[in-house]
């Protein structure tokens, strides 16, 4: 720099773009960042450092402005308040938007929507993962907007069309509402820290006006009401490394984009290795219940899976892991829980998670021991026909490698939307415990023989006529008759199960199905 | 801290009893429905300090079935 020379004079310049830069890193001041470390929150920042590998992030957008005349007396506004960019994690290129808490409650404003819609035109161009961190009270709310309102909604719609394109992961950091409970609502997965975050439609002051009723964030939308009560979150974590963490954790079983394969991860466990361990897991005496979490343990690569809505419709599992290297999505059936019976919620979780899986080319594995649906008026009330008709639909259409294991129990329309042998199973196998039957033997006996049971007098006899019948009925769920009939595929050693499901994973790795012609179809809701 | 029976049940066996200690993952009753044997867990580890029900009651869901002093 030849400060003699007036024809030559970057230093200013320099200095004063290195002024701004450095304003822009501050976020909202060394106070407001505070304010959010005592809450036990990271500065925005700091989250991307430990989200995204070290020196990858190409930022965006760093020195825009709210550029509101209206909002001139709060000075300006870091990067808008939400940092946008492209990044890595684990070495393959991510894109994100992550909101700063500290600039005007991290709020969505037209400039800093405009980065995030730029964000989502090349996350299109380039078909990479998108990810937001969301800690934002949602859009800014000026008293001048009026009935311009009516050009805006744009970005859930372009979520839409990313949507089954690219991974769209949205991470609850923060107190979000209104649009910033939409975005997770339309991404694939969503993580919330408990009790620093929540998600509703509308603040608290907001619900107050409109319904009088007085009630906080934590209370409405916290991670306790989304995890385990509305089904709308799909985890709950401690605090934001654990977020971050999952948020890689999720990503690392899947592709880039819905045209790439799913990642293979090298693994040292034996693809035929024998997990002797599921003898002492899974009981023989079929009332007993076990937990079905230990049988995913002891097959998956390393023992290693990562269960989805791990605290929501408990009696069914869903959860990703690998299986000699390739990532698989797991159906499980959970004993342990209303004896793994289906209800409405489950059919739910399980057809989300399948819809999840084939839109990314992640094959299905469906752990059967199922006696069938939940029945009765509560269930009809709440309408199971057409949520287990949703889980059935999902299971029909899913057409990545779709491979079934009957443990136990399958028992009629359970049976066929874990994955019959015609839903398209690629590849079907029982153990010798295998019940399959439309089914138990006592129902069947209260349908087939009500007029003999009725004509039977009441007390022993009519126990003694029950019991004879249903033994009757049981010497026919055999699953070597299935196998005889050649209506499963095999019947396997349980220490087996690992070794036989990889094989059929294996066998069917490059299935490919074909429809006819449809926009779409009509899925039960 | 209360228990409580997650599924409208008959309480099939008593596993345990007031003024044992538990851990985590101790099952403390077996209840019956669906045609299931289902346990019931402790969710925490601790102190007995109630059993609300006995074999052959039948619970609805939700009930408390028994109480753990962590």
């Amino acid at each position: 720099m030849a400060d003699a020379d007036d024809r030559y004079n970057w230093g200013p310049l320099v200095q004063d773009l290195n002024e701004r830069k450095e304003k822009a890193l501050a976020m909202g001041g060394p106070e407001r960042v505070e304010r959010q470390r005592s809450l036990g929150k990271l500065p925005v920042r700091e989250r991307l450092d430990l989200l995204l590998d070290p020196g990858s992030f190409v930022e965006y957008g760093q020195l825009a402005d709210h550029m509101d005349p209206a909002l001139a007396s709060k000075g300006s506004f870091a990067a808008d308040g939400c940092i946008t960019g492209i990044g890595e994690i684990d070495g393959r290129r991510v894109a994100i938007a992550a909101y700063d808490f500290t600039i005007m409650a991290g709020s969505m404003g037209a400039v800093n929507e405009e980065k995030v819609t730029r964000l989502r035109e090349l996350v299109l161009r380039q078909r990479i993962p998108i990810i937001w961190l969301l800690d934002s009270a949602g859009a800014r709310v000026g008293g001048g907007s009026g009935s311009t309102f009516a050009g805006m909604g744009a970005l859930f719609r372009e979520q839409v069309a990313l949507s089954g394109v690219v991974p769209q992961v949205a991470a609850l950091m923060g107190h979000c509402a209104a649009g910033t409970a939409y975005i997770p609502a339309l991404t694939d997965f969503i993580v919330m820290v408990k009790g620093i975050s929540s998600m509703a439609l509308a603040g608290r002051h907001l619900v107050k006006a409109a319904t009088g009723e007085d009630v906080t964030e934590e209370e409405m939308g916290g991670s306790q009401v989304h995890t385990k009560v509305s089904g709308v979150a799909d985890l709950e974590v401690a605090d934001d490394a654990e977020c971050l963490e999952a948020v890689k954790r999720y990503l690392s079983f899947f592709p880039s984009n819905n045209t790439t394969r799913p990642p293979l991860r090298e693994t040292a466990d034996p693809v035929d290795r024998r997990a002797e361990e599921l003898y002492e897991i899974v009981p023989t005496a079929p009332r007993r219940a076990y937990d079905m979490t230990k049988v995913i343990g002891a097959i998956v690569d390393d023992g290693d899976f990562f269960e989805v809505k791990p605290a929501w419709a408990r009696n069914i599992v869903c959860a990703f892991a690998r299986m000699g290297g390739d990532p698989v999505g797991i159906v499980a059936s959970q004993p342990k829980v209303l004896g793994g019976a289906l209800d409405v919620n489950a059919a739910d979780k399980c057809a989300r998670f399948v819809w999840l899986c084939d839109a990314f080319g992640i094959p299905l594995v469906f752990l059967h021991d199922v006696p069938g649906f939940v029945v009765g008026s509560v269930v009809e009330k709440q309408g199971i026909i057409r949520h287990g008709a949703k889980m059935l639909f999902a299971v029909s259409e899913a057409t990545v490698p779709k491979i079934s294991v009957i443990v136990r129990k399958s028992y009629g329309a359970g049976y066929f939307v874990m994955n019959g042998r015609a839903y398209e199973a690629d590849y079907l196998v029982a153990w010798p415990t295998a019940e399959i039957a439309v089914m138990g033997p006592d129902g069947v006996v209260n349908i087939a023989f009500r007029k003999q049971l009725e004509e039977a007098p009441e007390g022993p006899e009519r126990d003694k006529l029950r019991i004879e019948l249903a033994e009757m009925i049981r010497a026919n769920i055999d699953p070597y008759l299935a196998a005889g009939h050649a209506q499963v595929d095999d019947i396997i050693d349980p220490a087996d199960t690992r070794a036989a499901i990889i094989a059929g994973l294996r066998a069917n790795r490059d299935k490919q199905v074909f429809r006819p012609w449809r926009k779409h179809g009509v899925m039960p809701v | 801290m209360d228990i409580h029976a997650e599924i409208t049940a008959n309480v099939w066996q008593v596993r345990t009893e007031v003024g044992a200690t538990v851990a985590e993952g101790d099952e403390l009753m077996i209840l019956e429905s669906m045609k299931m044997e289902i346990p019931v867990e402790a969710p925490i580890s601790g102190t007995v300090t109630a059993i609300a029900v006995k074999p052959d009651d039948q619970v609805k869901e939700g009930d408390v079935v028994a109480t753990i002093e962590p």
